[in-house]
């Protein structure tokens, strides 16, 4: 009885892993991060990092023309999280909802999914022969005299940035709402259809409410992603497209840590920060503590 | 049926174009998310990839391919960290994944645990380069490339285990060990093999994440190259290289995704059959 009592408080249970994974992950995800703030009031100067706190390095991460790069980077992330939160929201919403069959559901699921497991590089560098001047589109453009002359703007400008950056950032979109939207029980559609709501009503009291959190990770992921994304900006954009990311590899490849630090310390600050903005608006329409109540039950 | 009341306001909302709308405007990202890669082997055929014109075809980016000896390296280490990758990410969220939902903040554990996936690749990276080259002076190698990809795959692995350990019955364990049950016999003949669907989804993740991870990896690579690394230092910056890779992705695409449908077919049928 006495053995049986001990082992299941010890080991049987494996509440020992808890204490360990803590520990082991402030070690290395926490204690990185806050390594990674430190540093960044540090400065460098003759190649060498100097360990005394300042705000150097920040006056020149916003007085040094990064500014521009900072918008822009906000403008094109913001860009591609709305297009792909206006496309992947209703087809999320289809895909859970629409009467679509389990097997339909299953293989749009493992679409979604497998490009998570696929090389982006390799993904995104064969858009170059599709937009480039002598490419697949141009040369359709060319012999069906839609266009006299090739397009220059489809390949190393902003545009096939945006483009392919939505493209590639849709599942991310859609899988957490999916998610969401999955679990909102069928009978809380069927009251509101019977007491008269039309689909937008269905869509406004019930679905959106309830699917807030996914809605909310999906907006996270996509513009975490978007405001770090290096591969689309550099092999699409020509060296024309010069975002946030572009300055953390010349200041890494500089061996200018302190900058390094403060560019993705920012890029953290910067996701926090959209993200607070965007869980104090909807917070005037939604108490997310009734979500959360709902998604429970 | 559904409708006792008559319809009066929102009429706009009843047309049949919005379902439409929205399933073929997702469909239709999914078409662009799959035609390049179709296309991309298509070109791999070409005897001039970057003209854009899968014309005239041949073999010859394949027998290029054969004599490159650069990729074998790269591919070999990138398949063994991906391996181990995944074993220890599915042993880790296995024990903790257990453990989680008899804790009594459950909530903040797994925010602090879900913590990688908010923060951007590169800022993560970084943070991991300057605290283990910087601060301590680490070598970086293989080990901290294998590092930053468990911290990168644990969340998602997590996730995966979780959904099938909040809803596990604890009275099972109970009668077990009312039954005599040790607290190993208990874990292996009736926890693990109820959560095995979950432990091996959780371990595919972690290598197939990891298979593929680069942001991360540049940082933390030292000296060290892996195949996604190979690939995106040859896609960036020699143009003659591009006919290599685009057969070299053609062939681990031939291998991967059929794999991949494999495990997707495995993971629906059952989770089917389990209902």
């Amino acid at each position: 009885m006495m053995r049986n009592l001990t082992q299941r408080l010890n080991l049987g249970d494996g509440r020992w892993a808890l204490p360990c994974f803590i520990g082991v992950w402030s070690l290395l995800v926490i204690a990185p991060l806050v390594v990674l703030i430190v540093f960044s009031f540090f400065q460098t100067q003759y190649f060498m990092t100097v360990y005394k706190p300042s705000l150097y390095t920040w006056n020149d991460l916003f007085s040094s023309g990064r500014f521009e790069v900072t918008l822009r980077t906000l403008r094109i992330a913001l860009t591609v999280t709305l297009i792909d939160l206006a496309i992947g929201f209703p087809f999320a919403l289809w895909l859970a909802k629409g009467k679509t069959s389990r097997t339909v559901q299953a293989i749009a699921l493992a679409l979604l999914t497998i490009p998570f497991f696929i090389d982006l590089s390799s993904r995104i560098i064969v858009w170059r022969p599709i937009l480039d001047e002598h490419g697949l589109i141009n040369n359709f453009l060319l012999a069906t005299h839609i266009a006299s002359a090739p397009q220059h703007w489809l390949l190393y400008t902003e545009w096939p940035v945006h483009f392919v950056m939505v493209i590639s950032n849709f599942p991310m979109m859609v899988l957490p709402i999916y998610m969401a939207i999955n679990v909102i029980d069928d009978t809380l559609i069927a009251a509101c259809q019977d007491l008269g709501g039309s689909p937008f009503r269905v869509l406004r009291d019930i679905i959106l409410p309830l699917s807030l959190p996914g809605i909310l990770g999906g907006i996270v992921f996509t513009l975490g992603s978007a405001l770090a994304a290096w591969v689309e900006p550099s092999m699409l954009g020509g060296g024309f497209v010069d975002v946030l990311s572009n300055s953390i590899s010349s200041a890494y490849s500089a061996l200018r840590v302190p900058m390094v630090a403060a560019l993705s310390t920012f890029v953290v600050v910067l996701l926090a920060l959209l993200l607070l903005i965007l869980t104090l608006a909807m917070r005037r329409f939604v108490r997310f503590g009734e979500v959360f109540r709902s998604m429970k039950s | 049926m559904s409708n006792l009341v008559a319809p009066s306001r929102d009429l706009w909302s009843y047309a049949r174009i919005w379902p439409g709308l929205a399933k073929w405007s997702g469909w239709g990202l999914l078409i662009l998310i799959y035609a390049p890669l179709a296309w991309l082997a298509l070109l791999s055929f070409s005897t001039r990839p970057l003209s854009g014109i899968p014309y005239p075809l041949s073999l010859t980016n394949y027998a290029a391919l054969v004599h490159t000896p650069g990729w074998t390296g790269p591919f070999l280490i990138s398949l063994g960290i991906a391996l181990l990758v995944g074993l220890i990410t599915a042993v880790i969220a296995c024990f903790v994944g257990r453990a989680i939902p008899r804790s009594p903040r459950a909530g903040t554990i797994v925010l602090i645990a879900l913590l990688p996936l908010f923060i951007p690749g590169v800022s993560l990276g970084a943070a991991l380069f300057i605290f283990l080259r910087v601060l301590l002076g680490l070598n970086l190698g293989y080990w901290s490339i294998m590092l930053g990809h468990v911290i990168w795959s644990f969340p998602f692995a997590l996730i995966i285990v979780l959904v099938l350990t909040t809803r596990f019955d604890h009275r099972l364990l109970e009668a077990a060990s009312d039954l005599g049950a040790g607290p190993w016999r208990r874990f292996w003949d009736i926890e693990f093999p109820l959560l095995r669907p979950a432990i091996i989804g959780a371990g595919l993740f972690g290598f197939l994440l990891s298979f593929n991870e680069v942001q991360r990896s540049i940082f933390l690579r030292g000296t060290a190259t892996t195949m996604p690394i190979w690939n995106w230092t040859m896609a960036s910056s020699q143009q003659s290289q591009i006919p290599i890779i685009f057969s070299l992705a053609t062939v681990i695409l031939a291998v991967v995704l059929p794999l991949l449908c494999l495990v997707f077919w495995f993971i629906f049928v059952r989770i089917e059959k389990g209902r």
